[in-house]
């Protein structure tokens, strides 16, 4: 136990002290925040200033561009925040709508013109848009994928095209606003004691990203514990540690203190995430996600619980693939095809998320190596069964007690045979002859 | 009184017999000299002590072993040296002594008599990646007998150390022996072993093929080693009909007399050609033994 101890607390130190876990520990969170939250905010922001040109041929829609930013306002938080400025561009009256909106497009396409008068996109309204039912805006762009600028621009138009067409059958502008009015959709999920929770299309991103900061933990330090086992076979310190205590007391320190740094990182990163909670969550609230209602104190038991699951299981299995390889670049290849197969839950988050209580969810939650996350996803957005979480549960404990058993043997074995990779059939032997 | 025992341990790797029914004991308060050839059975035949292997069959006895954990009352130094580069000399000797079930102050003071012994006391906060090879030589050296072992494993210490250090080894393991610990040392090195051994077993393909003290062992050659030095040209003696085996290097030549000569005969052939300075019979050198027990089985088999 002692010996066992002495080896968790090495490894832990070693591990905290590396510069790799510092920085891991503070740029992570920073990397996955950038990654989920910059979108966000371009989305919102509309990437920036953008100068477009409306040519209109009706002549009549200046004002619907003037006032634009007040009405979307109104209408959608997500563009209000964006800027865009609008040239106006009368061309009523004349025969060829496009020919007058040529010098538009010259100056969007022009490479020397200054960042000012360059156009980003330019819209041409043909002139029968009042009166026809069939009628086609054309919108020319330098960048084919400015959805954003395209669909603002669009329902401006539109807008402006419907107000018109009521006013001319004698509805004023007022009630013209109030008809066109369109009402939000908010969902709501109904649990099964029929309490109101959670829901909404945040759950997708909410599902990313706590499988996420359950995954990467245990690929990283999963990682660490197989470089670490190989290189104490290189370095051939293991056959001191072995001489002194038995494999399993070796394995049981190497895998808790690798744990415990897992746990320590995680830890940080949860207290840093409810500090930044607080800015985080008006961020995100504007952007139409409420992360807030996901944080029930349930969810952290299950977090902790199926983390921790998770972890070990995942952790085994790198370790015996570094009691089994001689190199980093062996395990590398060995390892590869299977940490593809363990991240199977995560790539199927949107199957699983939008049905939690499918077969397949259920098949996956109740499985060995793919339960704990994929439990975890469906106690997130649903209500599973307690007896299916506690299935979940000593399903895992079982097959990480089963894996222990094995690297156990397989260290004990493959530790000391330097050379080449053993075959399926030699490890068998391995697991029979320890 | 003997503090090992070691009786017909087999060791089976695949298709070879790596260990093949070796057996000896290692008496207190020795050092008793494991010796043979690269690839003979040296270190398998270790680690089936030091439990890293179960032997296939056979025992591994010794007074005691069944109470607490055999394991800490041996000091083991493997020839494959390793230790945590990352860690400092001072840290890494502390986790050494913990897995052996040391701690507290008594190994912190322990450490710094050691260091101080070794001349590594200004390294102590120094990482092992900083240290050079000898040094961390030194230092895997502490960290083997830092717990105070009852019985002593090494593995080829001497390996790679310069002339001054390998002094230093050799005095400290006569030091260790003298303060009545018990020493298993393994090597190739045949003179290393003949300044230091009491008793020897010498393995050939996983098999003792010699053992006993070393006195006895060379005793039991008898004096058929004659050792002449000499001025000229000495290369005729290989040719002379009473020398079996001749090793010639520059002015000395260490020969094995053939069964029943006389070396006489061989004085007066030298004496007319050479100027004699030395002219001495001997008991062979352990390493003359070991080429009598081993070389020519070898030469025997490059010949089939």
């Amino acid at each position: 136990m002692n010996k066992m101890l002495a080896v968790l607390k090495r490894e832990y130190l070693a591990g905290v002290r590396k510069k790799m876990f510092i920085v891991m520990t503070l740029i992570f969170p920073l990397f996955l925040g950038g990654v989920f939250y910059i979108p966000i905010i371009m989305m919102s922001k509309g990437l920036g200033e953008k100068t477009v040109a409306v040519v209109d041929g009706t002549g009549v829609l200046q004002e619907t561009y003037a006032k634009s930013d007040d009405i979307s306002k109104a209408i959608d938080d997500r563009e209000a925040s964006s800027s865009m400025h609008i040239e106006y561009i009368d061309a009523k009256g004349k025969a060829d709508v496009d020919a007058a909106a040529k010098p538009s497009l010259d100056r969007m396409t022009e490479t020397g013109a200054r960042d000012k008068s360059k156009l980003d996109a330019v819209l041409v309204v043909p002139a029968k848009a009042l009166d026809s039912s069939d009628v086609e805006v054309k919108f020319y762009s330098r960048s084919a994928a400015d959805i954003i600028t395209q669909e603002r621009l669009a329902s401006m138009t539109n807008r402006g095209i419907h107000a018109h067409r009521l006013a001319e059958r004698g509805i004023n502008a007022d009630e013209a606003t109030k008809i066109l009015a369109s009402a939000k959709v908010k969902s709501v999920q109904l649990s099964k004691s029929g309490e109101e929770k959670k829901g909404g299309g945040g759950n997708l991103i909410a599902g990313l990203l706590l499988t996420g900061l359950f995954m990467f933990p245990s690929f990283i330090y999963g990682l660490e514990i197989m470089r670490g086992i190989i290189q104490e076979k290189n370095d051939r310190v293991v056959e001191v540690l072995i001489s002194s205590m038995t494999p399993k007391q070796l394995l049981t320190g190497k895998i808790l203190g690798t744990a415990l740094i897992g746990l320590t990182q995680v830890t940080a990163w949860l207290l840093m995430a409810s500090v930044a909670a607080g800015f985080l969550g008006a961020a995100a609230s504007e952007a139409g996600m409420n992360l807030v209602r996901f944080l029930h104190p349930m969810m952290f038991v299950y977090f902790a619980i199926f983390f921790i699951l998770a972890y070990l299981t995942y952790v085994c299995i790198y370790a015996i693939a570094g009691a089994s390889c001689n190199s980093d670049k062996e395990a590398q290849q060995l390892i590869a095809p299977i940490s593809m197969l363990m991240m199977l839950p995560w790539f199927l988050v949107g199957v699983l998320i939008t049905n939690p209580d499918s077969s397949l969810a259920v098949a996956f939650s109740l499985a060995p190596i793919f339960g704990p996350m994929t439990m975890f996803l469906r106690t997130l957005v649903a209500d599973p069964p307690l007896w299916h979480i506690a299935v979940s549960v000593a399903v895992s404990i079982v097959t990480i007690t089963l894996f222990f058993r094995v690297t156990a043997k397989i260290f004990r074995v493959g530790i000391l045979a330097y050379g080449k990779r053993p075959t399926i059939p030699e490890l068998w032997r391995w697991l029979k002859l320890a | 009184m003997e503090i090992l025992s070691v009786r017909d341990v087999v060791k089976v790797f695949g298709d070879v017999r790596a260990v093949d029914g070796v057996s000896f004991t290692v008496r207190k308060g020795t050092i008793t000299g494991l010796l043979g050839r690269n690839g003979a059975g040296k270190t398998t035949t270790i680690r089936m002590i030091t439990g890293i292997f179960f032997p296939d069959s056979g025992s591994i006895a010794w007074p005691g072993k069944d109470d607490g954990d055999f394991r800490d009352r041996i000091g083991y130094l493997p020839e494959e040296r390793g230790l945590y580069k990352q860690m400092n000399v001072v840290e890494l000797l502390l986790f050494l002594a913990e897995i052996k079930g040391r701690r507290g102050p008594d190994v912190r003071k322990s450490i710094d008599r050691w260091l101080d012994r070794f001349e590594l006391g200004e390294k102590r906060a120094s990482k092992v990646e900083e240290l050079s090879k000898g040094n961390q030589q030194k230092v895997q050296l502490i960290g083997t007998l830092l717990h105070e072992p009852d019985l002593i494993i090494l593995d080829e210490p001497q390996s790679g150390l310069d002339p001054v250090n390998m002094v230093l080894v050799r005095n400290l393991l006569r030091e260790l022996k003298d303060e009545g610990r018990t020493i298993l040392l393994s090597t190739h090195m045949m003179g290393e072993a003949e300044k230091m051994a009491d008793d020897i077993v010498l393995i050939h393909r996983g098999k003792v093929v010699l053992g006993g003290s070393l006195d006895e062992v060379r005793g039991s050659f008898g004096k058929d080693t004659l050792h002449i030095d000499f001025e000229g040209d000495g290369e005729f003696l290989r040719d002379l009909p009473e020398v079996r085996r001749a090793a010639i290097v520059s002015n000395s030549a260490e020969i094995t007399l053939a069964e029943g000569s006389d070396p006489q005969r061989i004085l007066e052939a030298a004496m007319g050609r050479l100027r004699i300075r030395r002219f001495e019979l001997a008991t062979p050198s352990l390493e003359e033994i070991f080429i009598e027990k081993v070389g020519a089985d070898t030469l025997q088999e490059v010949a089939s």
